[in-house]
This record gives C-alpha cells, structure tokens and sequence, in this order.
C-alpha cells in the first residue's frame, strides 16, 4: 500500500529540486578502482575458543583472521559497495535497463566454507531468490538481518535452502551471521534500484547501463561505514560517502584510482 | 504533597539506539546535535501523540487501510492513568497492567525489569518471538492476544485470562502502537547519520521569534513541507505497512501424520526418525546438546542485546565496555540458552501445532533458525521426538547411540 497523497507531496517537492538534465535519452557506466592510502587496520584472528567445530574452520591447522579488511600487496581494496544513492533529497531513475530484468532471475548464491561466507559481500533485489550453500561438513545457520529483511534459515552439512526475498530496499547492507559458529560475518544489500557494484579483489568496480544523467554515488564499507574520506580526483565526497556525477550516454566514466586513508577502516 | 497533580507522563528518548548510532557512524568521543532529541520528539508527538493522549497517523484518514489494525478507542482505554469512570468503563489499562515491566514507552525497561530474568519484552524493535508468521512480518492480533491470555511459562509474564476480551483487545492494539512508534523512532534515529548536520525538521520555522513575532504562513507552510519529506519518504509508510493484513502471512500448519497420535500403533516409529532427525538433518543438537537439555550454544544473546552490543567492542563480562549503554537504559548483556528440551512446556505454547510454527519459522529475535529444509512430515517427526523427551524415565533413557551414527554431526 502506498498513502498516494504524500507521494504526490513528496513528488511536488522533488521536481522543485530536480534540474531537468536527466531528459537525455541513452545509457552510461562508471568504474574505478580503490586503494587504502597510509596503514591498513590490521584482521585480529578469529574468535574461534573452543568450538567443537574447530576442525572444519581451521585453515591449514591455524585460526584464521577475520576477513573484514581484504586488500591484496598493492592495497587494493575489496568489499566496496558503490551504490547509487537514493536517499533523502536525491533522485533515483524513472526506469532501470532492461537487462535487469533477467538479472532478477537469477540466482544468487552465498556458500558457507570452511565456517566463512563466500562471498563476503553480496547485492540481491527483492523478487530474487538466493541459495543458501553449505558447503561444509558441519551445520550452520545464515541468519540475515537487514533493515527491512530478515531470514534465518538452518543449513544442515553439504546441503542448501533457497528463500525468496520480499518486498523491500535497503539503504545500506545489512548483516548475515551464523548462531553456531558466531565470528562468521558477511554483509548483504537487498534493493530494487540495481546501480551497485562491489569492488572486486583488485578494489575495481564498474556499474553498467545506468541512465545518462546526474546520478549520486555512495561508497560504503563493512568497516568504514560511509565512505566520507575516500579522496577522488576532481570530486569531493561529502560526510555520507557520496559524489555527484553526470553519466552520459555510450561513455564510460572513469574514477580513476581512488584512495582511502587507512584510518577509515578503523572504526 | 500528596494532593499536588503528577506532572504529565512523557515517552522517552530510545537512548540507547541514540548511542548506537554514535557508536557506528560517528569517531571516538564525537556526538549528535543534542538538538535533534527535541526534533524527533516533536516529529513523534505529532504522530502518535503522548502516554496520556495517544494519536495514530491515519494518513488517508477515514479511508486509511490501518483503521484495520489500530483504531482509535482501543488506544484510549488502554492509554493514561489507570482509573475506571463512572459507567465503570477503565482507561488506563497499560499502566495499571504493563508499565512495571514494559515501561511507560514500551522499551521493556520498567521498574522490575532489571529482576526478571528472562527480560521483558522491548517491543520498539517491532519483534515478537511466539507467532504465527514468518519472521520481519508482525504477528496478527490473535498471537498477541494469546500471549496475553496465557502468560509466558517460565517468564515473569502472567496470564491476564481474568479481563474480559474487550480490555485484552486494547492491549493488544496498545503493544502494537508502541511498537510501531518505536520501530518509527528507531529509523528516524537511523536518519540522523546521514543528516550530515542539517535539521531533520526546522523547529525554528514554527518558534515565535525572540520579539514574540508569530511564525509566517510562509514558514509554517515550510516546516509542513519537511514533516511531509519525513513521513513520506518511506520510514513511517514501511513501518505501518508490514503490520497491514497479518492473516495473510500467517504460515499454513500441515496436518499431523496418523502416527503423530500417541495412540497409534507406530508411534515410536515416528519419535525415532524424530530422533534421527535431531542428530542430522535437523542440525538441532548444534544449540540445544546431544541431550536436548540446551548447552550446545551457551553464548549467544538476543536481538534485543545484539543490536546495541554488535555496534561497538562490548565486552559482556566486563560491565566498563558497556556502561554508556547501560547508562541509556539499557539492560546489561545475558546470553540465551537454548530450550531445555527435557523439560515439560514452552514458552511459546505446548499445543504440537505452536511447535510446528517454532520449527518452521523459527524463532524471531533467538538464534533458532527456520528449518526450510524440512519436509512437514519431518517436522512433525521432530515434534514427536522433542515432545516425548520430559516423559522417558530415566531408567529406559536409550544410551545407544542413533541408527545413523556415522552421519551425526562432531
């Protein structure tokens, strides 16, 4: 149900706001690739105790660090969700490309392995159906708990269950965690709007066919939160993690290398 | 002395959320604007009124679908201080029969809340544990109103069998609406953080001016507009929503397998693929032991721990880590045990059909997942099992291991 009336306020308040510089037509992407600048915060291990499962979530005999900070020898950063920012007095488009309508149709997976989530960050849309893989000897639980989802499904060893997410857009990612074995942590971000990326191992990211027009962009880490600090060429990111941009049509914009002080992470 | 009137009953500022999103967004030692408690607190009043003179935000007014769950009358019998007028009608019904444990804003943090163990329960968070519906979708009134009617076994809530329906249906509809205004608070708080210091509204817009001068038609038409952007751009919509058509999500209860009956002559055919079931594909003896006397996990919290000691390097054994919570209001830290399984009753109801909702659905705000991968043939197996642990003497506890030992689990 949606109280008309206010949207229709809401509506009146945003063309106010609104330039009228989204009217061309065509699509565009932006990519980048981000790097920690200084010291990078370092993983303490993981809180394993004494875990009767401890054998399965040992990795060559020894506990593990924590995964929340990956960066590889050149400090390129993964885990970054770049997401356009939707929320107050920004605009989201009127339509997404049509490509991400099969893109809904796609299953997304999230494994338990060796008593970790892989991956470690994961985008879905309402609508979207995700496996939840055991991919291990022992039983879990994946418990995700965002601000407008919530499922906590039982896993029992080499073995999946499938949920099928409902109605409802994040702001943010929310958490999955496992009951068993507590130290295992991920994050998921379930929206409809579909301008996300994560950067992958080497910190890039890329999101396609986003509307030719001004778009907000947000950066966002499990550690750093919004991504306030994040120093970009020719932009400056407010307290919120987010720039303003102008995507145009058949172009590709290009961030270049952007660099987060390593005291960012650190929270 | 004793004759002076109390002053008027306010809710108050959840703090303890405030804390916790300081904690997430902001550095060591930085603070919100003190300013914006007073915004949201006039953000809140205008929606849902005071303890003494509720309101609820019909947005579509007559037309608005959540006359369906809320109406009006019910929060006002159960609203204000607790009296009973001359037709011998109450009012009052919260604070003459929640407020010592539940508190005057539904925070789960009254007078004797500190003694009971478990908690009682903070309905701000919008998360009920015994319901009929799948976990983020708000029970119907008949969950609510069962809970009222039965009282929790083995917790300090009561049963209030003895008030006659129409009182137990105010409460019902009270709990929800502190629920929602929690829930509604909670994500106006979450706003805060990306406020970047503006104003969630301009209370200036509406203040007479030092010389006394009113506020413009102008600016009060200003400030109407930012109330509107706060309403509208989903927070209250989202929450008011999900509590819209609760029997609709309420999950369907398979029927029993014959040999569910006690009577039947294969009954123990079914605890015993029950019993395998917990060993294995259950996953149940993870939480609740090889015995089923519940010390599989024994150092999980609850939600309505986990989402304030998650925020920030808590240490539950070490009272100094934690003390600006505790300081907001906030209980110290207790781990939930998973259920004696040993033991006769439930909290959630002994009926086999609320064990069935427990094993599909899991248990919202608890570590007890759903079991998703169950067939219902298998949960009622699983049931079987469970419910006829309390009644094996101890003599004839099997010893023996599974059948299919080699598949169980460590």
């Amino acid at each position: 149900m949606k109280r008309a009336f206010f949207c229709t306020m809401i509506m009146a308040v945003l063309a106010a706001t609104t330039s009228f510089a989204t009217a061309q037509d065509g699509w565009g992407s932006l990519s980048g690739q981000i790097i920690v600048s200084g010291d990078v915060p370092e993983n303490l291990p993981e809180d394993v105790k004494d875990n009767p499962d401890k054998a399965v979530c040992l990795v060559d005999g020894k506990v593990p660090l924590d995964d929340g900070i990956v960066v590889n020898d050149k400090l390129q950063l993964r885990d970054v969700f770049v997401m356009m920012y939707t929320g107050r007095g920004a605009k989201t488009p009127e339509k997404y490309h049509p490509s991400f309508d099969k893109q809904k149709e796609v299953k997304v997976t999230l494994d338990n392995l060796k008593c970790r989530f892989v991956p470690k960050s994961t985008f879905a849309r309402p609508g979207q159906t995700l496996i939840l893989k055991n991919s291990d000897n022992i039983g879990h639980n994946c418990r995700i708990a965002t601000m407008e989802h919530e499922h906590n499904v039982n896993i029992v060893k080499n073995s999946q269950a499938e949920v099928t997410l409902g109605e409802g857009s994040d702001k943010i990612p929310g958490e999955v965690k496992c009951d068993i074995h507590q130290w295992m942590d991920a994050v998921i971000l379930i929206r409809d709007n579909p301008y996300v990326a994560i950067t992958d191992a080497e910190g890039k990211f890329k999101i396609e066919n986003i509307p030719a027009g001004d778009w907000q962009f947000q950066f966002w880490h499990k550690k750093g939160g919004y991504l306030g600090t994040i120093e970009i060429k020719g932009y400056k990111p407010d307290r919120r993690g987010t720039i303003e941009t102008t995507i145009k049509d058949g172009e590709n914009l290009d961030l270049g290398t952007l660099s987060l002080p390593g005291e960012a992470l650190d929270k | 002395m004793g004759c002076e009137k109390a002053p008027p009953v306010s809710f108050r500022l959840n703090a303890v959320e405030w804390v916790k999103q300081e904690k997430t967004h902001l550095s060591e030692g930085q603070h919100f604007d003190e300013r914006y408690k007073m915004e949201i607190g006039t953000i809140l009043t205008t929606l849902f009124g005071t303890p003494d003179e509720p309101k609820f935000p019909f947005l579509l007014g007559e037309d608005d679908p959540a006359h369906e769950i809320i109406s009006l009358e019910n929060l006002k019998m159960a609203a204000g201080p607790a009296r009973t007028d001359k037709r011998e009608k109450p009012s009052g019904l919260y604070r003459e029969h929640c407020v010592h444990c539940h508190g005057i804003s539904g925070d789960g943090a009254g007078v004797t809340a500190s003694l009971l163990n478990p908690y009682p329960r903070d309905f701000r968070l919008g998360k009920f544990k015994f319901k009929s519906t799948p976990l983020r979708q708000p029970p119907p009134d008949h969950d609510l109103q069962k809970t009222l009617e039965n009282g929790i076994p083995g917790t300090g809530m009561p049963s209030f069998r003895t008030l006659p329906p129409e009182e137990i249906q105010a409460l019902v509809q009270y709990v929800k609406y502190l629920s929602i205004r929690g829930q509604y608070e909670r994500f106006l708080l979450g706003e805060l953080a990306v406020l970047d210091g503006d104003p969630l509204i301009d209370l200036s817009l509406i203040t007479p001016s030092s010389d006394g001068e009113a506020p413009t038609d102008e600016d009060r038409e200003a400030f109407e507009e930012q109330l509107d952007i706060v309403i509208g751009e989903g927070l209250l919509d989202n929450v008011i929503d999900r509590w819209l058509d609760p029997e609709g999500k309420v999950t369907r209860i398979s029927p029993a397998p014959a040999e569910f009956e006690p009577t039947h002559p294969d009954h123990a055919t079914i605890i015993n693929r029950g019993r395998d079931l917990f060993f294995a594909k259950g996953n149940c003896l993870q939480c609740h032991g090889d015995t089923g006397v519940g010390d599989g996990q024994l150092s999980n919290f609850d939600d309505w721990t986990n989402d304030w000691k998650n925020s920030s390097n808590v240490d539950p054994n070490d009272p100094a880590t934690y003390q600006e919570f505790t300081d907001a209001g906030a209980l110290p830290p207790r781990p939930v045990r998973p259920r004696n399984l040993n033991l006769a009753g439930y909290r959630g109801g002994d009926h086999p059909s609320d064990l069935f909702l427990r094993l599909t659905n899991g248990i919202e705000g608890t570590p007890m997942p759903a079991s998703t991968a169950l067939s219902s043939d298998e949960i009622w197996a699983l049931i079987a099992y469970v419910t006829s642990l309390p009644y094996v003497n101890e003599g004839t506890k099997p010893v023996d291991k599974p059948v299919n030992d080699k598949q169980v689990l460590r």
